[in-house]
């Protein structure tokens, strides 16, 4: 203290003790920032808004008059680098012709996030979600199986939408049939996705 | 004409030299420069090639530059000439090539992702490597799927129309079951005529298929190639031996394929003469049981209240402890122990080296003994062999193969095609001789229709014509003059008129019949059912081998007398000693100095010769109660015998029955402790084939639930019972049987077998061949028709009705099948019931007609019991082998 005083005048540094000058230097940064908008959020109770190229959880996806996308090609199967898809498939007794997955699960415990197998469905049957709530305390529940897997499709059907049109795989027209994959007439028989 | 194949040998051409991208060739005139060209490494795309077949020359990818002409020439079609200059690469080629690609994808329908050969698809790779990105104009033809067939469903707007399926069904199976046909504007491939395909379903057509034209119905949409993991091994039906790949996945078996495939398109077409690397329809589409529900799941002991699921080691306890107290109380001979021959070499060893030295006795059979020993028997008797003369190839390159009482196309399927590859290549001539019109008789040059049952009479006319003939070999007999002496009075007293009215032919036929095969430098006999399985069938495979030794044909090479076993390892049961009177290696049980040398090796004595028991006696003992522990491996004799042979008192009357089978069999439910085994998929070993050859049987599956493999449980057993078996493996086994029969396990090649007929021609020949000449008694007039209760291509023993797609294919249906011109004499329509007698018993069924049978035949397939018609049988025990033979019965067929 008295070796940093020694440059300034007396009447300074009485001055600056009346004043409380070394309080006013610090509250003048704290009070500049109660003006200014935060950037943290408050988490659960506000929330960030993510853009539609985002990547999270995966979900399946029906056409609009309720049948599912998914053939069972399996070609999620093979793009997959972590090996956390797997697709078990046969020929669907309802729609005979068609093949469809019987089960379908995702370990997104090794889930890398990369979007391969999105980009490896030929029938934009997965799409990444907005979704990333899914902590738990049960590991075995991040297992999604089939049903879950079109639930999270269902709850986030826009924004897988909205994933897909951000990654140039679906579009908004009615070109949006042509321009992925074509099934014939008596395999598929399904409806060209409406848009959304 | 087709184009001959630049490697079957019986092109005659002179050779000529041509240039191939700037290296100069060696080929022979005339054929296909596709096949020049791959001769020297080089692999042009080709989509429509395999070497199989000749070329057909449809996809247009083969293109190559000749000198000389302007436009690029399909090199599969093109006949190598002398001084052509070929370029095989360039980007014009290239260009043209990608071309053709394209022609092709504008009308497949890239319906990939649902596609079933999707990952193993021609055109896929095809596109892939020529950069097919764009396609303009692209017209899917928009077909309806041809589900018309039972198993193969054709999707038209895939197909490509190589004609890969339609050359392989009509070259190499010569069955010619498929078509090109045009309707709806566009080439369909369908089955002939237009219908549902119904065929052999050998599912050669679905291996060789580039694209996904033809796709199996068994495992449709519910596998991407490579989601399976490929196990190879070897097929447990028949004794063909094939190798065959079982894809599993995580839930079980997916689907059978096997080398054969449109990916092993190069290959040399003097190699199928060893086999073509398919499978047939049991081996391709019947694996099914390997993972169904009726399996057992654990060792199951019968309660007051039934059967009762209990833990393995209360099991063993269980049943060591009463072998052990029987053992005790009436000595080793109250226990006995019957194995099927569809366990591996190592269980087959391992079980009759328990019998005979944990439990001390040797009543111990297979189930080789239901005929497959009457041919080993007398061919070791006679020539020294043991086993089947021929290979496989020696089969195609014969220049006659005589067929007698086999019906080879529904047993041996596969093997069945060395016979077709021989008819059609290298154009031998073949005499059947078979009372029904089989498909193979409908192939062969001299079809004989000989009445039914009469392979033994008909054997006996053939040496007859030879000896009076004199179309005997010289140097053969006059190596041994007695025993042709001896012969030649035997035969003597036969008369033509019982011959001609037991075979139904004339002399002239026989006589031409001999004349062909002594005549020929290669002549092969094979023999199967209607000779080994039938009464007197031990002296009727000593008379095959008469005839081939009065004709020279026992010693030279490529020649020889060969049966056709009827199940997958029939032959290594013999081989590893699981019969009484046999050691491994086919030692002699009688023999002092093998017994003492596997006494050595096993560290015990081996019991005496007598008593011994071969299957029909320890039934007989059984009965008698003087075994009371019967041990049975995967043998179901009471499905199998008739009822007359007193086989469920037998079984009945034993104190302790244990069934070790991987099913829950009829006489499963009799048994006291039922032990659940393995299947072939599951466990490690080896088969041997037909030929000789060792084959290698590998585990595709973990045991299912807590079935496990024979071995480990005769290991255990034998522990338990005081006699350590410690093996940690099936290698283990396998390194002991190395050991003790040196050369066994030459995997690869079966070994050449050289035939010594010398010892037996000097001893004893003469002293029976009388009887072997002998007429035997007359049929009985009051029983006009001959029933014979036999093999259908679908099925094999009583396993196959476990595999869902075979029975889908040919269900029981309880019908007795009939020559239509019968069924009309006797005003027998569809819906009426007959009643069938025999000697013994009657059964009442419907009847369906087979123009294949001849008339005063039926025919009943053996492996159904419903109904129960293998009880009209009697069974004759051979005398010398005790082979049972009641597959053939004289019977009375009436309206009810």
């Amino acid at each position: 203290m008295t070796a940093k005083s020694e440059g300034k005048s007396l009447l300074r540094e009485v001055w600056d003790a009346l004043s409380f000058s070394e309080i006013r230097t610090a509250m003048r940064v704290v009070l500049s920032h109660m003006f200014v908008k935060p950037v943290t959020f408050q988490y659960p109770r506000e929330k960030r808004t993510i853009p539609d190229a985002h990547r999270g959880a995966l979900g399946l996806l029906r056409y609009d008059d309720g049948a599912e996308r998914c053939v069972g090609c399996d070609l999620c199967e093979a793009a997959c680098p972590s090996r956390c898809i797997k697709v078990v498939s046969a020929e669907n007794p309802e729609r005979p012709l068609s093949r469809y997955a019987t089960e379908f699960y995702i370990d997104i415990t090794k889930c890398v996030f990369c979007g391969y197998c999105v980009e490896a469905c030929p029938v934009n049957a997965l799409a990444m979600t907005k979704m990333y709530e899914y902590a738990t305390a049960d590991k075995r529940q991040l297992i999604f199986d089939k049903k879950r897997l079109y639930e999270v499709g269902e709850k986030h059907i826009e924004d897988a939408k909205r994933y897909l049109y951000a990654h140039n795989q679906e579009k908004n027209d009615a070109e949006s049939f042509q321009y992925r994959y074509k099934f014939p007439h008596q395999v598929a028989g399904l409806t060209p996705p409406q848009d959304s | 004409m087709a184009l001959k194949p630049v490697t079957s040998p019986d092109v005659e051409a002179p050779p000529i030299r041509l240039t191939v991208d700037g290296q100069q060739v060696e080929a022979k005139q005339g054929v296909s420069l596709y096949d020049v060209i791959s001769q020297t490494g080089k692999t042009i795309p080709a989509m429509c090639y395999h070497y199989t077949f000749d070329p057909f020359g449809s996809c247009g990818m083969c293109l190559v530059m000749v000198e000389g002409k302007k436009a690029p020439v399909r090199s599969c079609t093109a006949k190598a000439e002398a001084g052509m200059v070929v370029r095989c690469e360039g980007e014009d080629l290239f260009l043209a090539r990608k071309k053709a690609v394209e022609k092709h994808l504008t009308v497949h329908p890239l319906d990939c992702p649902v596609c079933d050969a999707d990952g193993h698809c021609e055109l896929q790779d095809m596109a892939f490597q020529h950069g097919v990105t764009n396609l303009v104009n692209a017209k899917p033809k928009g077909l309806p799927e041809d589900r018309r067939s039972l198993v193969l469903d054709f999707n038209m707007n895939r197909c490509i129309l190589c004609g890969e399926c339609i050359n392989i069904c009509k070259d190499v199976q010569m069955v010619d079951a498929l078509q090109f046909f045009k309707k709806e504007g566009t080439t369909h491939v369908v089955a002939k005529g237009d219908e549902g395909l119904v065929c052999e379903f050998c599912g050669d057509c679905l291996a060789v298929c580039p694209v996904g034209a033809i796709t199996n119905k068994y495992s449709k949409y519910v596998y991407k190639p490579w989601q399976l993991k490929k196990t190879t091994s070897t097929c447990a039906y028949c004794a063909d031996g094939c190798q065959m790949y079982i894809e599993t996945s995580g839930k079980g078996v997916q689907r059978v394929t096997s080398p054969l495939s449109w990916k092993n398109k190069w290959g040399d077409r003097a190699e199928t003469a060893k086999g073509h690397g398919g499978l047939c329809v049991r081996g391709r589409f019947g694996f099914q049981y390997i993972d169904s529900k009726e399996r057992l799941g654990a060792p199951l002991v019968r309660t007051e209240e039934g059967f009762a699921p209990r833990s393995w080691f209360e099991v063993m306890d269980t049943v060591i402890g009463r072998l052990k107290a029987l053992k005790a109380q009436h000595g080793p001979n109250a226990i006995a122990g019957l194995i099927t021959a569809r366990c591996t070499n190592e269980e087959l060893y391992l079980f009759q080296k328990l019998m005979r030295t944990a439990i001390g006795t040797n009543q111990v059979d297979s189930s080789a003994r239901y005929g497959h020993l009457n041919f080993t028997r007398a061919l070791q008797h006679a020539a020294g062999v043991g086993r089947v003369m021929n290979g496989y190839e020696e089969i195609t390159k014969a220049n006659v193969l005589l067929l007698i009482g086999t019906d080879i196309t529904e047993t041996n399927p596969v093997a069945s095609l060395r016979v077709k590859e021989a008819i059609r290549v290298y154009g031998a001539q073949a005499i059947v001789a078979t009372s029904r019109m089989t498909n193979i008789a409908k192939l062969a040059s001299h079809p004989l229709r000989i009445a039914a049952g009469s392979e033994r009479s008909f054997i006996q006319a053939l040496v007859k014509a030879a000896v009076e003939e004199d179309l005997v070999d010289e140097a053969a007999t006059t190596a041994a003059p007695e025993a042709f002496a001896a012969l030649k009075a035997a035969v003597g007293g036969l008369s033509w008129d019982v011959l001609t009215a037991r075979t139904g032919t004339s002399r002239a036929v026989a006589v031409e019949s001999v004349r062909l095969y002594a005549e020929a430098p290669k002549a092969v006999i094979l023999c199967a059912e209607g000779v080994t399985r039938q009464v007197e069938g031990y002296a009727s495979v000593l008379n095959l081998v008469d005839l081939a030794w009065v004709t020279g044909k026992l010693t030279r090479p490529g020649c020889g007398v060969s049966a056709l076993p009827e199940e997958a390892n029939e032959q290594g049961a013999v081989d590893m000693g699981v019969a009484p009177e046999l050691l491994p290696g086919q030692a002699l049980y009688g023999d002092e100095e093998a017994r003492g040398k596997f006494a050595t090796a096993w560290r015990c004595s081996l019991p005496p010769p007598d008593p011994s028991a071969t299957l029909m006696e320890i039934l007989k003992r059984c009965r008698d109660g003087g075994i009371k522990a019967l041990y049975l491996v995967g043998e179901n004799p009471l499905a199998t015998l008739p009822a007359s042979t007193g086989v469920r008192e037998a079984l009945e009357k034993v104190e302790l029955l244990v069934c070790q089978d991987p099913f829950l069999t009829e006489t499963g439910r009799l048994a006291h402790v039922v032990l659940p085994a393995t299947t072939f998929a599951e466990k490690d070993g080896t088969f041997t084939n037909l030929e000789g050859k060792v084959n290698r049987v590998r585990p595709a599956l973990e045991p299912y639930e807590e079935a496990r493999p024979d071995w480990e449980i005769f290991a255990a057993l034998g522990t338990g019972l005081g006699y350590p078996m410690e093996y940690e493996a099936a290698q283990d086994v396998q390194r002991e049987i190395m050991k003790l029969l040196p050369g066994y396990y030459n995997l690869g090649e079966a070994r050449p077998v050289i035939a010594t007929p010398e010892g037996y021609l000097r001893n004893g020949f003469a002293h029976t061949v009388a009887v072997r000449y002998a007429a035997g008694s007359e049929a009985d007039g009051a029983r006009p028709f001959a029933l014979t209760i036999g093999q259908v291509l679908y099925h094999s023993g009583k396993l196959s009705t476990r595999a869902s797609g075979l029975v889908q294919l040919y269900p029981s249906k309880g019908r007795l099948q009939m020559n239509p011109e019968d069924l009309a004499q006797l005003q027998i329509g569809p819906q009426d019931v007959v009643r069938v007698t025999s000697a013994g018993a009657s059964v009442e069924l419907r009847t369906e007609a087979n123009p294949d049978l001849a008339r005063g035949t039926c025919f009943f397939p053996e492996h159904f019991n419903e109904p129960p018609i293998k009880d009209l049988a009697e069974c004759v025990v051979d005398p010398t082998t005790g082979v049972p033979a009641f597959k053939f019965t004289r019977v009375a067929i009436e309206k009810h």
